[in-house]
């Protein structure tokens, strides 16, 4: 065992330059699925942080004996929410909410430090009592910069007998309480399950894009893995040894993502959600949730390694002799049909947890579709070809949808979640003046959008990039010789493009039609001309950035094929 | 220089920063000759080939196709004198995995302005003479190593060169494929009058050219014409042409 190590890590550090450079792209694929990973779990917890330093301003009513009573009050000033909370001590002794080190008596009043500052407007002089009492920290605050006071009364007062609270959404009336604990408010609620939508729709497409990391690797220890194979090494070392190499590049990858995920946040707590930016805190999700993708990560990268590898492992010709694969059958398609099926029975009212099962439902079989649509394609494409560059697009795509697929999945996920959000995404008309919470989750809606829509796209971009430069590695040698015997670079150039932009332009078009039609039973809002232009300028961007990121690696392409003397290696 | 030289390298030099790999070499091929190249690794051999093939340009030296120089050609202007003068066999690696055995073939020739329907059927041609008849539709994966070797034969005959390069064609084969392959790689050239240049270390493979030059050092040792009767093999030859009837008249068209 020790010594299969020693000699994974000799071949590991020995694979020359562009051993080097094929481990750099695992790296940095890893590195950056490890980033937007981190960052989609810790939007869940940054929202979770978020319901709870919130939830002791929604007071539940005292089973047994109350200890005190807490109202809540909200209004506007100058466009701001401001909170306040009326309290009145009835038993002495209650532990103070969460941000308060003690509560306020009657005639006194605590503060964020944000309402501090502000407090000398006119609007404001007057409000509350001259008294300060302390100041309510930030494990009572839902954001830095939110505006929350803590008014002290006496129980008699006229504010804590259920009169005079406003009709504000984040009001409550006067209520006997026995501690401040509170329970989750539903506009919080309502940010959790989002939140844990627009997870699912940037877990998938990073799955999709971990899976073609590790196949990465996999792709280029093939042949030298096959002569181990061939020399004797039993299924077990070779797998041990290729597991042992994608876990290793993982591990760094995932640290280095990790890395890329505290240079990202700070610019990330700056946008605002729920009308204000985000402690810093927020986005790190704690400990245990970090080691557990920093862990995860390499497992299934490990997993994925396996699976690339059974060919390998069944027959130590398997990979010597490529065969032509057998073609993708009709059943897949049938999946995404009984998903497609379900949709129009949701409904409106339909509950969070069925919402994100059938969206992720229809997810995997989009996923499962995928490479048998992307060979549909490629026979077409075949058929049709007159030129060579065609011609041999065609004939990748066919021999290898799978990985074609990998390529523009990314952009055919994204292309559903345009579609799907670029029809709900709710027009500013809508926005109710009165009601400032409903208001800023319409707007939160369209920010949450467009966050998923960045970050599939980075996964598009980033995976376009990696895909077109490994197969261009993979391929080094046919193409340099290619080259000696007089084929133009610009025809494979021209093919490798077109193997990428054919089925960007059927799928991507594809899966934002079915992402329309799966919105169309939410979308009673109707269809909005700000989500159409979104949609528009993020398919632009999408097609203008994988074909930017495929070209990125026409020089490598040609520093591979002008080799004067390719060898195997 | 007489009509009957079809390739001639002139006073070759070439250096890799200190390595000298050329030091001075004279290499005339003529018309319809097989020769090998022969000598020890790092004699020059390969670089030879590469700079007569005009995918390296020599330092100083002149190399002529024809009558007309061709090593001050410009990169793109020896690309299309690669694929539409030369035809290339390589040890192995050079079909591309995903086409078809005849479109492998076809390939120079779309890249040309044949139409694909054309080129296709003309490389099909080429399938029954080099004893590959039902193979166009399998894939290089699908093909021994011997049958793949044949198929870069008929792809670097395609386009009917004037100068097939072998370099170590029958490196990756066993001792009696590759003496088939080189047969036919010999057969075929000759009945399409293109001359060939091999390069090897198998004197086995030497064998069955008509002259073998060997390369020490960067310098030609000898130019001896082969030990055994001028070409024992070519005695034989069959038609190894898609058109029989004529293939001297057509290849001596161009």
């Amino acid at each position: 065992m020790r010594n299969l190590m020693a000699l994974t890590w000799r071949l590991l550090r020995g694979g020359g330059r562009r051993g080097l450079l094929g481990s750099s792209l695992t790296v940095a694929a890893v590195a950056v699925s490890t980033t937007l990973l981190i960052f989609a779990v810790a939007v869940n917890f940054a929202f979770a942080g978020r319901a709870g330093r919130e939830a002791w301003r929604s007071p539940v009513p005292a089973g047994g004996t109350a200890r005190a009573i807490e109202a809540v009050q909200a209004d506007l000033v100058r466009g701001r929410l401001v909170t306040v909370v009326h309290v009145a001590v009835l038993v002495p002794g209650i532990a103070p909410p969460p941000g308060l080190t003690r509560l306020p008596g009657p005639g006194e009043v605590a503060m964020s430090p944000a309402l501090a500052a502000i407090a000398n407007l006119p609007e404001l002089v007057g409000r509350f009592p001259r008294t300060v009492a302390g100041t309510v920290g930030d494990a009572g605050l839902i954001h830095p910069g939110e505006l929350v006071a803590v008014v002290g009364h006496a129980p008699a007062d006229p504010v804590m007998s259920g009169r005079g609270t406003a009709g504000h959404r984040p009001g409550a009336p006067a209520t006997r309480v026995a501690g401040f604990e509170g329970a989750t408010t539903p506009d919080a609620g309502a940010y959790s399950a989002l939140a844990a939508v627009a997870s699912v729709f940037m877990v998938v497409p990073l799955l999709v894009f971990g899976g073609a990391a590790a196949r990465l690797t996999v792709a280029r220890r093939d042949r030298r893995l096959a002569s181990l194979r061939l020399v004797g090494a039993t299924p077990g070392q070779v797998v041990v040894m290729t597991v042992a190499e994608a876990v290793i590049t993982a591990f760094g990858g995932a640290v280095l993502g990790l890395v890329l995920y505290a240079a990202a946040s700070p610019p990330l707590t700056r946008v605002e959600i729920a009308g204000g930016p985000w402690f810093v805190a927020d986005l790190w999700p704690g400990v245990l949730p970090l080691a557990a993708v920093l862990l995860a990560v390499p497992l299934l990268v490990g997993v994925s390694a396996v699976a690339g590898l059974r060919r390998i492992v069944v027959s130590p010709l398997g990979v010597a002799k490529r065969e032509t694969p057998p073609a993708m059958r009709f059943v897949r398609v049938t999946g995404l049909l009984v998903a497609l099926a379900l949709v129009p029975t949701l409904g409106f009212g339909a509950r969070v947890g069925v919402v994100v099962a059938v969206l992720g439902l229809a997810f995997l079989s989009l996923n499962l579709v995928g490479p048998w649509v992307v060979a549909l394609v490629g026979r077409v494409t075949v058929r049709a070809a007159r030129g060579p560059a065609s011609l041999l697009a065609g004939r990748r795509l066919v021999d290898d949808p799978r990985s074609a697929w990998r390529t523009v999945s990314g952009v055919a996920l994204t292309g559903f979640v345009a579609g799907f959000v670029g029809l709900l995404a709710p027009s500013s008309s809508l926005s109710a003046q009165d009601d400032v919470v409903a208001s800023w989750l319409l707007r939160d809606i369209r920010t949450g959008t467009l966050i998923v829509l960045v970050v599939s796209f980075l996964v598009a971009i980033v995976s376009a990039g990696i895909t077109a430069a490994s197969s261009v590695l993979d391929r080094r040698q046919t193409y340099a010789l290619l080259r000696l015997a007089g084929t133009p670079l610009e025809v494979l150039d021209r093919a490798r493009r077109l193997e990428t932009l054919v089925p960007l332009t059927v799928m991507g078009g594809g899966s934002i039609l079915t992402g329309a039609i799966c919105a169309t039973p939410f979308a009673k809002v109707g269809v909005s001309s700000t989500g159409a232009i979104t949609l528009l300028v993020c398919v632009v961007a999408g097609f203008a950035g994988v074909v930017g990121a495929g070209a990125l690696s026409r020089p490598l392409l040609r520093s591979v094929a002008t080799d004067p003397a390719p060898r195997p290696d | 220089m007489s009509s009957h030289n079809v390739l001639e390298g002139r006073g070759l030099k070439k250096s890799f920063g200190p390595t000298v790999a050329l030091a001075g070499v004279d290499l005339t091929i003529h018309r319809g000759e097989a020769v090998a190249i022969m000598g020890p690794s790092g004699s020059g051999k390969s670089t030879l080939l590469h700079c007569l093939a005009g995918i390296m340009k020599p330092d100083s030296g002149e190399v002529h196709l024809l009558g007309q120089r061709v090593d001050t050609l410009g990169e793109r202007g020896r690309s299309v004198l690669r694929r539409t003068r030369f035809g290339f066999v390589f040890q192995f690696g050079q079909l591309l995995p995903e086409l078809p055995a005849d479109e492998n073939v076809a390939l120079p020739l779309m890249l040309g302005d044949h139409s694909r329907a054309r080129a296709v059927r003309e490389a099909r041609s080429w399938f029954g003479p080099l004893g590959l008849a039902g193979m166009e539709g399998r894939r290089p994966g699908e093909l021994s190593g011997g049958q793949a070797q044949r198929v870069a034969i008929a792809r670097a005959l395609v386009t009917r060169p004037a100068v097939v390069f072998a370099d170590e064609p029958t490196g990756a084969l066993d001792q009696a494929t590759g003496h088939d392959t080189m047969r036919l790689l010999v057969e075929a050239t000759k009945h399409n009058d293109a001359s060939l240049v091999v390069v090897t270390h198998d004197p086995h493979v030497a064998g069955w050219c008509d002259r073998v030059v060997e390369v020490r050092d960067g310098l030609m040792l000898t130019g001896r014409p082969h030990a055994a009767s001028p070409s024992p093999h070519t005695a034989s030859a069959h038609a190894v042409s898609p058109h029989a009837v004529s293939p001297h008249a057509e290849a001596g068209g161009r």
